[in-house]
């Protein structure tokens, strides 16, 4: 099953999780699929058009993801990284 | 140990104003920025000083690597006995004095002493010719931006500036200490928290000119290992993300659906303004008006610092960043980034802290003295400031003296400092650092990010955060490029020929930390004072968070822990 890395500012809704497995054959199948193990978990990633925020990156297999990445392939060995800039003065 | 040798401390005497040039000791030699001005300090400043009397100690120190080859490493710490604080202050600012002042050979300005004649003004020249205290009357009451424009006249184009503004000859405990970007024009990078730039007005020095002249980069000893670490590091980065490559105020949108963008004195933790604070418009306003992004020292590649302009197309600020954004901003219910903009541009004027001014005027707002979001009454407010008044003076020494000045209750701060942008409630583990850390309530000091640590992970997080930064602020790398302590040892190893082990870099981190507590123990602080203001622990903000971490936890960080893989992979991190 593909693994999900979550960053910390947005483990909240994880509970402080930063990796989980997850059923799932696409990145958006996937980000769902922690929604549902997590309620809250998938705004901070999708904004409310259904695409992913602007502030935010995804990663497969340490590959940046061009335009939305959403409806990308996960294999069963893939990592999927969302990445988000948190900090600032 | 090879490597820089033959390096030299100034220091200068501002009661007799005079400058001499000393050796830099040896066994100081990986110390830099915040660790050697924690050393500095703790050797020759008096803990129980009055902060603005002649016993308090400032010192200037870049960090180890600047003046080097090494990406974005040319940051540079400007310490002493807080006014604000009445603790150990450290504030770290970017720009080129630290590059320059380290390739002329100087790890160190300290600064003692204070003039008889109060109302005397005086510049420090350093140069390769020499160091001399100057008669600067001229340049009494100037705003940063016409001190700068004035010093360039002066002095040569290559000469960078270290200054304050109006505030810090007012001895206002916001005041700023200023330095000049990468173009060596505008006074915007500051070293901001802690009212040094008071401490800087203390001892009459309006100003530090630092010309480099022909001097070239520090030659580390292993040249090819520095050589090799500076271009894989910087291909590294630039492969990766660049999450800062449209400026802290990009943060904006994050840090509001995280609940830490205090509206209205910090009563909510999100703004409905966040659309039009957020950097995004910044960004987007380029393409008209010019402007753009920049590096604000030579060498960074992280290019984090934005050049704004206005509807004209001319110059209006530099740094506009997200804590200015948010305190100036979402926390005085100012709805414009274009207001914030112009604020930001009379806070650097006048050489203000834009966290401290803009949560001091959140609680002038929150106590009904002012109109929430009222920009205009604030920019006028801010210009006023210079003449003095109790109101001005009030603002300008931050927000406990603005609470006292109003008789309000809720005065979010932490031994004195204003509480930043990133909110104890909903990040507990920053919460213990602001608590903990010598700082106070500084989020440079170990920010973590993290809203699903549970409680017993508090303590270890925000101690790997304060050690991991104190080792970056002394480094001379900017917390932006986020490297970690293996990083930050590769590259000294390098610099002076020697393996620096895992546990020699994190002994040094810890260190700094000790000395720092050290000081503020001779000041009197106690366990006591590791708290935050009681409005923190009593004012719940996105359902229902309050910052409720037990004393023994917060006590923990305190506490050297065993050092854990992660605390040399974890990035700085401010």
């Amino acid at each position: 099953m593909p693994q999900i890395i979550i960053p910390p500012p947005y483990q909240g809704p994880t509970q402080g999780v930063g990796r989980l497995e997850v059923e799932g054959r696409s990145v958006r199948a996937c980000l769902d699929a922690v929604e549902s193990l997590h309620p809250g978990f998938l705004a901070q990633v999708i904004d409310s058009a259904g695409s992913v925020h602007r502030f935010v990156k995804l990663f497969r297999n340490a590959d940046l993801l061009t335009g939305d990445g959403l409806d990308t392939a996960l294999d069963a060995a893939d990592e999927l990284e969302i990445v988000a800039a948190i900090a600032g003065g | 140990m090879s490597g820089p040798t033959d390096d030299r401390i100034i220091n200068v005497d501002m009661t007799t104003q005079t400058a001499t040039v000393a050796p830099f000791p040896d066994k100081w030699k990986l110390l830099g920025g915040r660790a050697l001005s924690a050393k500095i300090l703790l050797d020759q400043c008096d803990p129980t000083c009055e902060p603005l009397g002649p016993d308090n100690v400032l010192v200037m120190a870049p960090g180890v690597l600047a003046g080097t080859t090494a990406p974005t490493s040319g940051r540079i710490s400007i310490g002493g006995k807080s006014p604000l604080t009445n603790g150990i202050k450290e504030a770290n600012t970017g720009g080129q004095p630290g590059q320059h002042l380290m390739k002329l050979g100087y790890r160190a300005i300290i600064v003692t002493g204070q003039p008889a004649d109060a109302n005397a003004r005086f510049g420090l020249e350093v140069t390769a010719d020499g160091i001399s205290v100057v008669a600067a009357d001229e340049q009494k009451g100037k705003w940063n931006y016409a001190l700068c424009e004035s010093l360039h006249e002066k002095y040569d184009k290559t000469a960078s500036f270290i200054t304050i503004g109006p505030a810090g000859e007012a001895r206002l405990t916001g005041a700023s200490v200023a330095t000049t970007d990468q173009d060596n024009r505008y006074p915007a990078r500051h070293a901001a928290r802690g009212g040094l730039g008071a401490v800087m007005g203390s001892k009459g020095l309006k100003y530090v000119a630092v010309d480099p002249g022909k001097a070239s980069a520090r030659q580390p000893s292993d040249r090819k290992k520095f050589g090799e670490l500076c271009k894989g590091y910087s291909k590294d980065y630039l492969a990766g993300p660049q999450m800062f490559k449209t400026g802290t105020s990009s943060v904006v949108p994050v840090a509001n659906m995280l609940n830490t963008f205090p509206y209205k004195n910090r009563v909510e933790g999100q703004s409905p303004d966040a659309a039009t604070l957020d950097g995004a418009r910044i960004v987007e306003s380029f393409e008209e008006r010019g402007g753009g992004m920049h590096n604000c020292m030579t060498g960074c590649i992280v290019k984090c610092s934005n050049i704004v302009h206005d509807a004209e197309g001319n110059y209006k600020t530099s740094a506009l960043e997200f804590e200015t954004l948010t305190l100036l901003g979402a926390n005085c219910a100012v709805a414009s980034w274009e207001d914030v903009a112009d604020m930001d541009r009379l806070c650097d004027e006048l050489g203000l802290d834009t966290i401290e001014t803009g949560a001091a005027i959140g609680i002038l707002m929150d106590a009904g003295q002012m109109e929430w979001g009222d920009a205009e009454g604030m920019k006028a407010l801010l210009r006023e400031i210079p003449e003095g008044g109790d109101r001005g003076n009030a603002i300008g020494n931050g927000a406990v003296a603005t609470g006292k000045f109003t008789g309000h209750h809720r005065v979010p701060h932490a031994r004195g400092q204003a509480i930043p942008a990133w909110d104890p409630r909903p990040l507990k583990a920053t919460g213990v650092t602001y608590c903990t850390s010598p700082m106070g309530a500084d989020h440079t000091a170990g920010l973590i990010v993290n809203p699903g640590l549970q409680p017993d992970q508090f303590a270890w997080e925000s101690q790997k955060a304060q050690l991991v930064n104190a080792v970056c602020d002394s480094s001379g790398f900017c917390q932006f490029l986020q490297p970690s302590l293996d990083n930050i040892r590769d590259f000294y190893g390098a610099l002076y020929g020697q393996e620096i082990g895992r546990d020699e870099i994190a002994d040094q981190g810890w260190q700094c930390l000790v000395d720092e507590w050290a000081f503020n123990d001779g000041a009197g602080f106690t366990a006591d004072d590791d708290v935050l203001a009681d409005c923190m622990a009593e004012d719940a903000i996105g359902g229902g968070q309050v910052f409720d971490v037990p004393k023994d936890i917060i006590q923990a960080a305190k506490q050297r822990m065993p050092s854990q893989e992660d605390l040399f992979t974890v990035k700085a991190s401010g």
